[in-house]
C-alpha cells in the first residue's frame, strides 16, 4: 500500500474507496468461509433433528504426508460426563458456530489418539509453534479449519493480539474469525506434544533453508520440549552452528539439559574455540562428562584448550588451521583445502612449516587462488605473520591485530603454531555482553 | 595435518534405554556436599527475594507489635513456603516452561488472563513497596523522600533501559547483605531463649483482628506470587533437567528454610529490642533491633540493607512482570532480544515503575504503606497458588513426577489456608466498615 501523501484528486478518492470496498468485501468472505477453531470449540453438536446431543470440545486432525494441510479426522463430543470421538464420516456440516451429525445415533466410544493425531485444542491452540518464514516463535491465538481439496483442513494459524482479546471477550463474539495476522499453515513448524519432534515434511525443508543465526534465535524463544524437539530435526553439523551463534547463557542452558550424549555431539561438532567457550560456561563435572562422551582426540584437543585462562590469546584461540611444507605445490595445498570445506569461514590462508614444524610464513587464499597449481607453496610466502604467544591478553591480541591490519593473528609455542585468532572472535570477546533480559544470577 | 574436529551421527533423544538413564542419574551426579552450601540456585534467590522492604517492615511490626509470639505462625508459613517453592521449582525442572508459558498452555485463554492480571497487580504492590523502602531508608539519611522517590525511579529506568544494569545490580546486592546482621544481632541482644523456643515450637493462634492483618501480610511477604514465577523461570534459564532435580529440591527446599529462618531472627531480634511497644511506627525503631551489633551505627547499616534490598528488587520486579506477560503472549523474543525497542514491554515496564514510585510518593506512613502493599500480596497469593497447585497435580505435565497423594492434599490444605485467611480478614474489614 502506497504510504505517500494522497493528494485530493476526486478520481484518486472513488479509486481508493473502490479498492477498500474490494478489500472488505475479500476479508468478509474470507472470514465466511474458514472456521475458526477457538469460536467452534464448546459450541452445540446437534443431530439432523436440531436437537443437541453434546458440546464439541476438540477437533482431531490427522498429519500427512501429501499435503500440507492435515485433514480433520474427527471431533471429540462431550455428551453429559463422557467424551465420545465422531469421525469426520459422520458430520453432516461444519459451521462456524455448531456441527450437525448425519446420523441419529451417536456411538459412544472412548477417544484414543492414535500416531499421527493431533487435538487442536489441546496440541496447538496457545502452544508454540515455529514460523518458518517470519522465522519467529510465536504462540497459535487461533486456528483456522476450511474446506480445501474435498476436505475440512487446518489451513492457517492466527497469531493476533486481536484474536487472544477476542477469545477473552463476551461469547457471542468468539465465532467470528478475524484473520488478521494469519500464517499460512504450510509454513509452520508445529511440535509434537509428547515427544517435542517437528511434524510436518515440508516444514523441514523450510527449517533447512534457515540461516543459523535464525535457528539459534529459534532455539533460544522455545521451551525445551519444543526446543530439543527443533534440535533433533536438524543435522548435526547445522545443530552445532546454529548453537555457536546462541547468546552464552541459553547456550548453557541447552547443553546442560540436552542428554549427555547429544550435548557431546554437538560440542564434537563445533569449531574448537566455540567449544571451549561453551564448556567453560559449564560446571566442571558437566564439562568432564562431556568431553568422556567425546571421541578421545577431539576431547584431548579440547581440554588442552580449557587449559588457557579465558582472557588469553589461547583461551579465544581456534585449534583449526592448515599447515602445508614449503614442498608441498600449490595444487596440492589446494586439495586439502577442499577438504575442509566446512571450515570455510574459519580458514582465511595457510600456515608454512618446515619438517619439525616452525613457522615459516603465512600464503593467503587469493594467493592460492590465482598461482599456478605447479608452484611451490613457498614462493607465495609475502609478509611475515603476526604471531603472539598464547598466555598474551586479548587486549594485546586486539593491538597487534589492529597495528597489522590483518584478519588472523597466529598463536605459536616455541614458534611452533598452536592455533589461530580471528578478528571476528576478538570482536566477540571485547565486545561487551548483548543486552538480553534474564532473572539475575545475584550469586553465582 | 590439521586437527580435524570428528563427526558423528546425531543420536536422537530417547535412544538410551530406561536403565541406562536410571543409572546415569543415580552415579552421575555425586557432588560434595559444600556444593548444596555455595551453590547459590533459583530456589535460594527467589525465596530470599522475600527478604526485601515489605518483608522487613512486616517482620519488624510483627516482632514489636507481637513480641516472640509470631514464631509459630511463621513455622506454618515456612511450611507453606517449603511446599510451594518446591512445586514450583518442580513444575519448571519438568516442563522445561515458565510458569506463565505453562498457565496459557493449561488453561483457558481467560484464566490465563486472570493470573496475569494477579501476578501484574501483585508485583505492582511490590514495587510500590521497594520505592516506600527506597524513601524509607533515604530518610534515614535525612533526605526527603519525595525528593530521593523519584530521582531513583529514574535512575533505575535509565540503568535497566540504557545498560549498567548488571553492576549497579552487584552493588545493590552486596549491599543488601547488611541483613544478614539480623541473626547475630538477635543473638547479642539477649533474647529470653526460653519463651522463643516455647512460642516457636507449641501450637497457639493469637486471635485477635490486629493479629489476622499482621498474618495476611506475614504470608503475602513471605509467600509471594513474584517468589513462585521467578523460581520457576530460574530453573528453566539454567537448563536443569530432571535428573538434577534432587539438587534442585534441596536448593528449593533449602533455600526457602534458610529465607524464613533469617525472617524470624528478624522478628526474634526486633522482639528483643523493642517488642511490645505496639505497631512499628518507623524505619528508625526497627532499626534498634540492629544497635546489638552496630550501636550506634544501627541507623546506618540499616538504611544500607534496605536501600539495596529495595533498589534491587525495584527493578527485578517490574521486568519479571513484563516477561511473564511476554511469555503469556507467546512473544518471548520481544523481550529477549530488544527489550528497548519493543513498545509493549518497555511501556509495561515504565508504567510500573512510574505507578510504583507515584504510589509510594502518597503522603501517609511508609511502614504502614508498605505493610499495607504486603497485605495485597497475601490476597493475591491464593490465586496463583492454586494454578500451581492444579498445575502439578496434573500428570500431563508432570509425567510420574505429579504431587503425590499426600502431598496433593498438603497444598490443597495450604492454599485454602491462606485463601481462609485472607478471606477472615476481608469479612473482618467490610464489618469494621458497616
Amino acid at each position: 500500500m502506497a504510504r505517500k501523501p494522497i493528494l485530493l484528486n476526486p478520481r484518486r478518492i472513488k479509486d481508493l474507496r473502490e479498492s477498500r470496498s474490494q478489500r472488505l468485501l475479500t476479508i468478509k468472505s474470507v472470514r465466511e468461509s474458514i472456521i475458526s477453531f477457538a469460536g467452534l470449540s464448546g459450541k452445540p453438536v446437534s443431530n439432523q433433528n436440531g436437537s443437541e446431543i453434546g458440546r464439541l470440545v476438540d477437533v482431531v486432525v490427522r498429519w500427512s504426508q501429501d499435503s500440507d494441510y492435515p485433514p480433520v479426522t474427527g471431533i471429540l463430543v462431550k455428551v453429559g460426563r463422557r467424551v465420545a470421538f465422531v469421525d469426520t464420516d459422520r458430520v453432516e456440516t461444519f459451521s462456524r458456530d455448531s456441527v450437525v451429525l448425519s446420523s441419529a445415533t451417536l456411538d459412544l466410544r472412548d477417544f484414543s489418539q492414535r500416531p499421527g493425531e493431533v487435538l487442536l485444542g489441546k496440541e496447538i491452540l496457545d502452544h508454540q509453534l515455529v514460523d518458518v518464514d517470519g522465522v519467529q516463535v510465536l504462540r497459535a491465538a487461533d486456528v483456522f479449519l476450511a474446506h480445501a481439496l474435498g476436505r475440512l483442513r487446518l489451513v492457517g494459524v492466527d497469531v493476533s493480539m486481536y484474536s487472544l482479546l477476542r477469545r477473552l471477550g463476551p461469547t457471542r463474539f468468539r465465532s467470528t474469525a478475524t484473520p488478521e495476522k494469519v500464517l499460512d499453515w504450510a509454513a509452520v513448524a508445529p511440535f509434537d506434544e509428547h515427544t517435542g519432534a517437528v511434524k510436518l515434511r515440508s516444514t523441514h525443508q523450510g527449517i533447512k533453508r534457515l540461516r543459523p543465526s535464525e535457528l539459534a534465535d529459534l532455539l533460544e524463544d522455545l521451551g525445551r520440549p519444543e526446543r530439543q524437539g527443533l534440535l533433533s530435526a536438524l543435522d548435526i553439523e547445522t545443530a552445532a552452528d546454529a548453537v555457536e551463534e546462541m547468546e552464552p547463557e541459553e547456550r548453557e542452558a541447552l547443553l546442560r539439559e540436552s542428554e549427555p550424549e547429544v550435548a557431546a555431539d554437538i560440542v564434537s561438532a563445533m569449531e574448537p574455540d566455540e567449544a571451549v567457550e561453551a564448556l567453560r560456561d559449564l560446571d566442571e563435572d558437566e564439562r568432564h562428562e562431556i568431553l568422556e562422551l567425546m571421541e578421545p582426540a577431539a576431547a584431548r584437543a579440547l581440554g588442552n584448550l580449557l587449559e588457557f585462562a579465558e582472557d588469553t590469546a589461547g583461551g579465544v584461540m581456534t585449534t583449526m588451521f592448515i599447515k602445508a611444507l614449503p614442498s608441498d605445490t600449490v595444487s596440492e595445498v589446494r586439495s586439502q583445502l577442499e577438504t575442509h570445506r566446512d571450515h570455510k569461514d574459519e580458514i582465511d590462508g595457510v600456515l608454512v612449516v618446515d619438517e619439525v614444524g616452525i613457522l615459516l610464513g603465512e600464503v593467503s587464499l587469493f594467493d592460492i587462488a590465482l598461482s599456478d597449481p605447479g608452484q611451490a607453496i613457498s614462493e607465495l610466502i609475502s609478509e611475515d605473520p603476526v604471531v603472539v604467544e598464547p598466555e598474551v591478553s586479548i587486549e594485546e591480541v586486539a593491538e597487534r591485530l589492529i597495528g597489522s591490519r590483518r584478519f588472523s593473528i597466529v598463536v605459536a609455542v616455541n614458534q611452533r603454531p598452536v592455533g589461530r585468532i580471528l578478528a571476528d572472535d576478538i570482536i566477540d570477546a571485547l565486545s561487551p555482553e548483548r543486552g538480553r533480559f534474564h532473572f539475575p544470577r545475584l550469586l553465582s | 595435518m590439521s586437527s580435524a574436529t570428528p563427526k558423528r551421527k546425531f543420536s536422537q533423544r530417547g535412544q538410551r534405554s530406561f536403565g541406562s538413564r536410571l543409572q546415569a542419574a543415580t552415579t552421575k551426579r555425586r557432588r560434595p556436599f559444600w556444593v548444596y552450601l555455595v551453590a547459590a540456585g533459583p530456589g535460594l534467590i527467589a525465596a530470599n527475594a522475600g527478604n526485601d522492604a515489605g518483608g522487613i517492615a512486616t517482620y519488624s511490626s510483627a516482632g514489636s507489635q507481637f513480641g516472640y509470639r509470631p514464631l509459630f505462625f511463621m513455622v506454618l508459613v515456612t511450611i507453606g513456603l517449603v511446599v510451594v517453592q518446591e512445586m514450583s521449582a518442580r513444575l519448571g525442572v519438568y516442563s522445561g516452561k515458565g510458569l506463565a508459558a505453562l498457565i496459557r498452555e493449561e488453561f483457558s485463554i481467560r484464566l490465563t488472563g486472570l493470573a496475569m492480571v494477579a501476578l501484574g497487580v501483585s508485583n505492582l504492590g511490590l514495587v510500590v513497596s521497594e520505592f516506600a523502602g527506597i524513601g524509607a531508608a533515604f530518610q534515614l539519611f535525612g533526605v526527603s523522600r519525595y525528593v530521593s522517590i523519584p530521582l531513583s525511579a529514574l535512575a533505575i529506568w535509565s540503568l535497566v533501559l540504557f545498560g549498567s544494569y548488571r553492576y549497579a545490580e552487584r552493588i545493590f546486592l552486596i549491599m543488601s547483605l547488611a541483613f544478614f546482621a539480623y541473626p547475630l544481632a538477635a543473638i547479642l541482644g539477649h533474647p529470653d531463649w526460653h519463651r522463643v523456643a516455647t512460642q516457636t515450637v507449641i501450637p497457639h493462634f493469637i486471635a485477635s483482628n490486629s493479629f489476622v492483618f499482621l498474618g495476611v501480610a506475614l504470608i503475602g511477604t513471605t509467600i509471594s506470587p513474584y517468589m513462585q514465577v521467578y523460581a520457576a523461570a530460574g530453573v528453566v534459564d539454567r537448563g536443569i533437567s530432571p535428573e538434577e532435580y534432587p539438587l534442585e529440591r534441596a536448593d528449593a527446599v533449602g533455600g526457602a528454610l534458610f529465607a524464613d529462618i533469617i525472617s524470624m531472627f528478624i522478628i526474634i531480634a526486633t522482639a528483643a529490642a523493642i517488642g511490645g511497644t505496639g505497631p512499628l511506627q518507623s524505619a528508625k525503631q526497627a532499626a534498634l533491633a540492629l544497635r546489638p551489633i552496630a550501636g550506634s551505627q544501627a541507623v546506618n547499616l540499616f538504611a544500607v540493607g534496605l536501600l539495596g534490598a529495595s533498589a534491587l528488587a525495584a527493578a527485578v520486579v517490574p521486568l519479571s512482570t513484563s516477561y511473564a506477560v511476554a511469555e503469556a503472549l507467546g512473544v518471548e523474543r520481544s523481550v529477549s532480544r530488544k527489550f528497548r525497542q519493543a513498545p509493549l514491554f518497555l511501556g509495561l515496564f515504565s508504567v510500573q515503575v512510574l505507578l510504583g514510585a507515584a504510589v509510594s510518593l502518597i503522603p501517609v506512613n511508609l511502614i504502614t504503606l508498605l505493610i499495607f502493599t504486603q497485605v495485597l500480596e497475601g490476597f493475591l497469593t491464593p490465586i496463583i497458588l492454586t494454578f500451581i497447585v492444579v498445575l502439578s497435580n496434573r500428570r500431563s505435565v508432570l509425567g510420574d513426577a505429579v504431587n503425590g497423594r499426600v502431598f496433593r492434599k498438603v497444598a490443597a490444605v495450604t492454599v485454602v489456608a491462606i485463601a481462609g485467611l485472607s478471606s477472615l480478614l476481608l469479612i473482618q474489614t467490610l464489618i469494621g466498615w458497616l
